[in-house]
């Protein structure tokens, strides 16, 4: 693991003296930039790995993984990396496409310096423990913040933990502060800027006892932030992410302001319910096309084709029509109407306005309103039969999600393990329910498009015949899931998992 | 993390200079590397500039207790550590057997550290034993370094025959080693070998002074004659072994 000083008492040239003088080699200094990469979300460093594009003598990507695992190196030309199939194959590509999947690769962090790389080597003349000193350092992702004048890094080879000991001693006498970590974390944290990523998660801690209004606010402010956060990368179409995460806030947010009615003002929920339901709307034809682009290998798998020439147009045709889908939802995520529904909503969440209809805890309302969405759901799933049609299911699922959020949400409230078990168990229904909705959506936009194509003389007849066998196999998986949905509702309306739940919502029912 | 060995029932034919040089070029790729010397003789310990210890012996290191993280070092290239070899190796086989599984203790060995390499290069001695088998078990790929030579073909087939036998082998992938293109032998007994074991790899590693200067430089010929051939077969070597071990539908 690297261990990091920083020094303000002394200058550079008194360090690599002291280095030469415990016998380490000095290179020539060397002005280097390194930008961290991560995704939005911060996937790799979630994953334990930092990824930098290194410009000095060479340019190259380096990967870092836990600490003690040696660092990769992959010679790089041209522009960083940005999606996975910018990576090469290999295991450099293969690790770090494996975190971020889907995601894009953004600049989180730059730092520049000037660098003297020390390294003291055993009588086999191998490196045993390198100590590289930072002079001028500077980083535009910091703004003004005050960065540290001179940091020293020290890492040891892998069976040398004592010469880096000696090292570290020598280096701890220059009263310095020594940090754990790298370079790059301690010019980031003293620059006060996070390599952690923007955090995807909708639970705010929260106390059962916590007034109500305060607390669904504080939810609610969350999942804002969340949807301000996604806004420019989805109008910019960065990745899907973006536009997946921001409609999941809006999601949560309806669901929330809904399941409010005891807690939040009318006035306020009849105008922002109807405000986020427009948004809602007008986000979700893109990413049905998003959902459909990036199935489309394995949609394809489903006939055992591979994405070839004979479906190429199709794909072509679908990201087409994904694009007009994004332009039409970014004139509606610009206008003057959404900004003033964010600003609007901003102002409600952060201002003090508001009287709640009835006064009182959170914990025994958020268990009143879990137990009535339980309850919905279990009474609506009782229902469907095999002969229910397929709106029933998608109804059904509605009423799932909105039990999922006021878990997810106002999860904070509640045990984590047997939240989690839940969730679990929850999470297989929806699944089920989930893979049906796609299905049909998928085959509705097919079959749209299969009469699209025919319209157009360029269209040969094996392409036709083609979207004609995807549209067998679509319809064949989505009744096989729908056969499935008799079981996964038995396996989850079952005695055990309902008293489950009865326990899970008892300690914040009467708090 | 994949585990490749270079592996040949012949001694002299290029193991040891290819799992250096092929550590190299998978560190210069992207890849994190470990190379496990199980020669006695430790000439990859000491291409690398490794210290030629096995702490406790080979006996501690394979048995119940044993552990291999406590044994790895580091070595002269950035992302490449070494586990190193000793002459208690010698007796690598007496002392797998005293195990219970040894067909799978180098496997086991090697689980612990999975996560924290990409690539480990088993570099063998040349001999089919017990440790053979336990490094088959343990071994994604075997790469055979083939000198073109009128027994070449018949090392492979006793090979090939044993790893019949296994449930699990690994892939055999052999490589044409100390080629010389001039030399009409060499070129024509490649081509029948190219012909008889479809699985050859289509990298041939030329016959060079430089390959064996490595001794004297203490390095492989890529870190100090980046331009010869010799180098670049085994960055070649490499890219071809990607395409093998790392599939683009498989990350």
């Amino acid at each position: 693991m690297p261990t990091s000083f920083t020094l303000s008492d002394v200058t550079a040239e008194q360090v690599i003296d002291a280095l030469v003088a415990a016998g380490f080699e000095v290179d020539s200094p060397l002005k280097v930039t390194r930008t961290v990469l991560d995704t939005f979300d911060g996937r790799l460093h979630e994953a334990g790995q930092q990824l930098a594009l290194v410009e000095g003598r060479a340019r190259e990507l380096v990967l870092l993984g836990e600490p003690g695992t040696p660092p990769a190196h992959l010679g790089w030309v041209g522009d960083p990396p940005r999606l996975e199939g910018d990576l090469p194959p290999g295991p450099f590509g293969a690790r770090v496409r494996r975190a971020i999947e889907e995601r894009a690769l953004l600049p989180v962090f730059e730092v520049a310096a000037t660098v003297h790389e020390a390294r003291r080597r055993d009588r086999r003349g191998k490196p045993v423990v390198s100590a590289t000193v930072y002079e001028d350092i500077s980083s535009a992702t910091a703004g003004e913040a005050a960065l540290p004048a001179l940091v020293v890094e020290v890492v040891e080879a892998a069976g040398h933990e004592r010469d880096d000991e000696r090292t570290v001693a020598r280096l701890a006498r220059l009263e310095g502060h020594q940090h754990d970590g790298g370079f790059v974390e301690t010019v980031a944290h003293a620059a006060g800027c996070s390599l952690e990523g923007h955090s995807r998660t909708p639970t705010v801690p929260l106390s059962a006892a916590d007034d109500a209004l305060d607390a669904f606010r504080a939810v609610l402010r969350n999942l804002l932030t969340t949807m301000l956060d996604n806004l420019p990368g989805t109008i910019a179409d960065v990745d899907p992410e973006f536009l997946h995460d921001f409609r999941v806030a809006i999601r949560r947010t309806r669901s929330v302001v809904k399941e409010g009615k005891r807690v939040l003002p009318t006035d306020v929920r009849e105008k922002f319910a109807a405000g986020f339901a427009d948004l809602g709307g007008a986000t979700g034809p893109a990413r049905d096309l998003d959902v459909y682009v990036l199935g489309w290998a394995d949609t394809l798998a489903l006939i055992d084709v591979e994405v070839s020439t004979e479906t190429a147009p199709v794909l072509a045709a679908l990201e087409a029509r994904r694009h007009s889908a994004h332009v039409a939802m970014c004139q509606v995520l610009e206008s003057a109407t959404t900004r003033q529904l964010l600003t609007d909503w901003q102002g409600w969440l952060e201002g003090v306005d508001g009287v709640s209809p009835h006064p009182g805890a959170v914990g025994p309302e958020v268990a009143k309103r879990i137990a009535s969405a339980q309850e919905t759901l279990l009474t609506h799933g009782r229902l469907i039969t095999e002969e229910s049609p397929p709106e029933s299911l998608h109804d059904l699922r509605k009423d799932a999600k909105k039990l999922r959020y006021l878990l997810e949400c106002f999860g904070s409230l509640l045990a984590p393990k047997a939240r989690g078990a839940f969730v679990s168990q929850l999470k297989d229904l929806q699944d089920n329910l989930g893979e049906h909705q796609d299905r049909e959506v998928q085959l509705s936009e097919l079959r749209q498009l299969a009469h699209d194509l025919h319209e157009e003389t360029r269209v040969d007849a094996d392409m036709l015949l083609s979207v004609g066998r995807l549209i067998d196999a679509l319809d064949r998986r989505r009744r096989q899931v729908r056969e499935e949905f008799a079981e996964r509702f038995a396996g989850y309306d079952t005695k055990k998992n309902r008293r489950a739940l009865r326990a899970l919502l008892a300690p914040i029912a009467r708090p | 993390m994949r585990a490749i060995a270079t592996y040949s029932i012949k001694g002299g034919v290029g193991k040891t200079t290819t799992a250096v040089n092929l550590a190299y070029e998978a560190s210069r790729g992207g890849a994190r590397v470990l190379v496990w010397d199980l020669d006695p003789q430790g000439a990859a310990t000491y291409l690398l500039r490794v210290r030629p210890k096995v702490r406790g012996g080979s006996r501690r290191l394979v048995s119940k207790q044993g552990e291999l993280e406590g044994h790895i070092r580091g070595s002269d290239l950035s992302a490449v550590n070494v586990v190193p070899s000793d002459f208690s190796l010698r007796h690598l086989d007496l002392h797998l057997e005293a195990t219970k599984r040894p067909e799978s203790r180098l496997s086991s060995l090697l689980d612990p550290v999975a996560d924290d390499y990409d690539l480990a290069v088993l570099d063998c001695p040349p001999s089919i034993s017990l440790a053979s088998e336990s490094v088959f078990g343990a071994a994604d790929a075997l790469l055979v370094p083939v000198v073109p030579a009128t027994l070449a073909g018949r090392t492979l087939t006793q090979l090939a025959d044993f790893l019949d036998d296994q449930v699990e082998g690994p892939q055999v992938l052999p490589v044409l080693s100390m080629v010389d293109r001039r030399r009409k032998l060499h070129r024509e007994l490649a081509d029948d070998l190219a012909k008889e074991w479809p699985e050859l790899l289509e990298t041939s590693v030329p016959s060079a002074a430089v390959v064996e200067r490595m001794g004297v430089e203490r390095a492989p010929v890529g870190r100090f004659a980046p331009r010869t051939a010799a180098a670049a077969a085994y960055r070649e070597l490499w890219q071809e072994l990607v395409g093998h071990l790392w599939p683009p539908d498989e990350p």
